[in-house]
């Protein structure tokens, strides 16, 4: 009698690598998260192209009046406004000056239509009078900032100088003609909304699986639940970071830093995953999925949102887990930052991460045994 | 729809609905708000007590804050939290009327915008000649052309997030109802009761109505786009829940499960949300944005809200809506009658 040959022992490796081939199986097999995650990708690299790519920075004004470019740029010299920022167009007849402001051309804001005694009249002394044209939608600070100009050009042909030494000091790197664009300050958002979009991907698996029991046969395998949990984590993190990765490359982000760069993904792909354990936990179906992903989602973005305004962070913006992944990709593809400046803001990250773990995986492990 | 608007705010979608306005709305605003309409921001340190503080502070579209030390006011300019600062010491007005000329340091953001460099600098100076009381020989006259008065972006966007408000409580939420109660056969279970298809679809209109108008409203005040007639843009939101139920009435019943139904949002969405973007691009051919039943809706909802008119002046559009209304209505009909179908063949 032969005794039947024992089975063949499993690794745990191997169990690993299957579930996640099957859940990659499960990815490909919903057409619905299939196509969302294809439409966002191409999505986001055409607005990325589509973005401007330079800031124009500059006022254009229009003038009027005999010899009044030179003069204007004469006045301007001596009220100290940098000849950098403001462009001087003159115009042959106040007509065609109005015209030109109504109707935008030349970039024109507003014009100013001096009288051709202008130069005559301030020089002797005697009252004239300017007219400022601008539409209804020239902002406030423009129009003032063009009144006082006006008569700083008059003061200045009049002889009459500054009442104060004035002097100008630059704070930090001047930028002047050379701002971080729309474009580059949307790169770290669409690098993050690819993640995100991942992250409602394996939520929505985590939560289909948890209804239809599919945890639970598998777990009467030789596989475990660290098993099925370490599966997760790894088709989630390469489903991510593939898929940014993917981003990065089509929008060209991989010139500087492109080891930080990939590092800072990676950690950003680990992170979205726990969260998407913690929504996929909660999720009942495809709505609750998208409620609880949103409700991750939705805060995490405002770090991103936060980098179109101008200024630094609040407190409470920093505190957000995504804030260090945000801050490091800004960093890296608008200045030219290196791992010296992306090592705190990482270190954030990876601390959010480890959090997000504990708290996804206890919960997600609870309710598998719980099943 | 007694039931559904009781138990409705339990589920995460009708919550969805109701705080979707209000988040859209703070991104929306806070980003085409300030984001392509940046004021200049001052910062000012005054050691003593300039007058030139005060006339700063009253300014029109620039944003002047005091700080107590340079220090602050240096880190704050130099991390782009102001575009520019100066510090005024003790007894500069005094200085300045002597004719003394003191020094006036003037700090600048490097990564603030060149306009707003000039802005800034060249309305400080004048604030400082104010100090010496000197008048300029020359009077300036600012004259306003055009006869169209410029919407801000903002504004421009308030249709957008209308159309976000009532077509996710308005449609979505009826549609999502459907499709989850056919999904779990409750369905099946209601029309067992004497209640008709026509009551359980008149149910569901309801609540997509009632929903549809109570987050347009909460859009609208949000926005601070009630206009002067609050009467009349209540009645236009009715009419723009009324077609957005309608439209989420045949979406529920035509899908299938709750990917289909997101599916046809998706797409079908398109076609309802697309004149939006002719209000934020106002100079694109408007006759596109007129095919569109939505636009019949929205255009009343933009004049009367954002441009104060009154109910005569949009009647025409609203008669246009209430056509597409009862275009709609036969169409209801006919998937009313396939869902009774499908109901009796479950059966």
């Amino acid at each position: 009698m032969t005794l039947p040959s024992p089975r063949p022992r499993v690794s745990r490796s191997t169990i690993v690598s299957a579930i996640v081939r099957k859940d990659f199986q499960a990815f490909y097999r919903d057409r619905f998260y299939l196509w969302v995650s294809v439409i966002g990708l191409v999505a986001y690299v055409a607005i990325f192209w589509l973005l401007p790519s330079t800031v124009d920075e500059s006022i254009t004004i229009g003038a009027t009046g005999a010899g009044i470019e030179q003069l204007l740029e004469q006045a301007a010299s001596a009220a100290g406004a940098e000849s950098e920022g403001l462009n001087v167009v003159a115009f042959d007849s106040r007509e065609n000056l109005i015209t030109a402001v109504e109707e935008g051309d030349l970039d024109v804001a507003l014009g100013l239509a001096f009288p051709d005694d202008f130069f005559a009249a301030v020089a002797a002394g005697q009252p004239t009078t300017v007219t400022v044209i601008a539409t209804s939608g020239v902002p406030d600070e423009l129009r003032t900032a063009m009144d006082s100009f006006v008569r700083e050009v008059a003061f200045a042909i009049g002889g009459n100088p500054l009442p104060v030494d004035y002097q100008e000091e630059i704070l930090g790197v001047d930028r002047l003609g050379d701002q971080v664009s729309l474009r580059e300050k949307l790169r770290p958002m669409l690098a993050f909304l690819v993640l995100l979009i991942e992250m409602l991907s394996l939520a929505g698996i985590v939560a289909a699986e948890m209804q239809t029991r599919t945890v639970t046969a598998v777990i009467t395998t030789p596989a475990r639940v660290s098993d099925f949990l370490a599966a997760k984590i790894i088709f989630g993190t390469l489903l991510a970071f593939g898929q940014t990765v993917i981003l990065l490359v089509a929008i060209r982000s991989l010139s500087n830093q492109p080891v930080l760069l990939l590092t800072t993904m990676l950690l950003g792909a680990l992170m979205v995953t726990a969260f998407a354990l913690i929504a996929g936990a909660f999720g009942r179906d495809f709505i609750t999925v998208i409620f609880w992903s949103m409700l991750f989602m939705i805060p995490m973005l405002i770090p991103a949102f936060g980098l179109l305004f101008p200024g630094s962070a609040s407190l409470w913006i920093r505190a957000i887990p995504s804030y260090g992944l945000v801050e490091t990709i800004t960093g890296t593809t608008a200045y030219g930052e290196g791992w010296a400046e992306a090592l705190p803001n990482l270190g954030l990250v990876a601390a959010w991460t480890v959090v997000a773990y504990i708290v996804g995986l206890g919960i997600l492990r609870r309710k598998v045994q719980t099943l | 729809m007694r039931k559904d608007l009781r138990m409705g705010p339990r589920t995460p979608l009708f919550l969805y609905a109701l705080i979707l306005p209000v988040v859209l709305t703070f991104v929306i605003v806070g980003v085409f708000g300030s984001l392509f309409a940046p004021s200049p921001r001052l910062g000012i340190v005054d050691e003593g007590n300039s007058t030139i503080v005060a006339a700063a502070g009253s300014l029109d579209g620039i944003e002047v804050t005091t700080l107590s030390s340079e220090d602050t006011l240096r880190r704050m300019v130099e991390d782009n939290d102001l575009d520019a600062g100066l510090v005024l010491p003790d007894g500069f007005d005094d200085d300045v009327r002597r004719g003394d000329r003191p020094t006036l340091e003037f700090f600048i953001g490097g990564e603030s915008l060149a306009s707003n460099r000039i802005i800034l600098q060249v309305t400080t100076l004048d604030l400082v000649r104010g100090v010496t009381g000197e008048e300029a020989p020359v009077t300036v006259d600012v004259v306003t052309i055009g006869d169209v008065e410029a919407v801000p972006m903002a504004t421009r966007m308030v249709p957008l997030l209308i159309m976000y408000a009532v077509a996710i409580a308005g449609a979505f939420v009826p549609a999502a109802s459907i499709v989850e109660e056919k999904e779990k056969r409750i369905i099946n279970g209601v029309l067992v009761t004497p209640t008709t298809v026509t009551d359980y679809l008149a149910g569901k209109a309801g609540l997509g109505i009632v929903l549809g108008m109570a987050t347009g409203i909460i859009t609208l005040a949000l926005n601070n786009a009630f206009g002067g007639h609050p009467f009349a843009l209540v009645l236009v939101l009715l009419v723009a829940a009324v077609m957005m139920a309608e439209i989420g009435l045949i979406l529920g019943i035509f899908a299938k499960d709750s990917n289909m139904l997101f599916a046809l949002m998706k797409s079908a969405g398109i076609l309802l949300f697309y004149p939006v973007v002719f209000y934020i691009w106002p100079s694109l051919p408007q006759w596109i944005a007129k095919l569109a039943p939505t636009y019949w809706f929205l255009q009343p909802i933009f004049e009367v809200g954002v441009k104060d008119a009154s109910l005569g002046d949009v009647w025409v559009e609203l008669v246009i809506a209430l056509v597409w209304i009862a275009v709609l209505v036969p169409a209801v009909r006919a998937m009313s009658r396939q869902l009774e179908q499908k109901v009796a063949v479950d059966a």
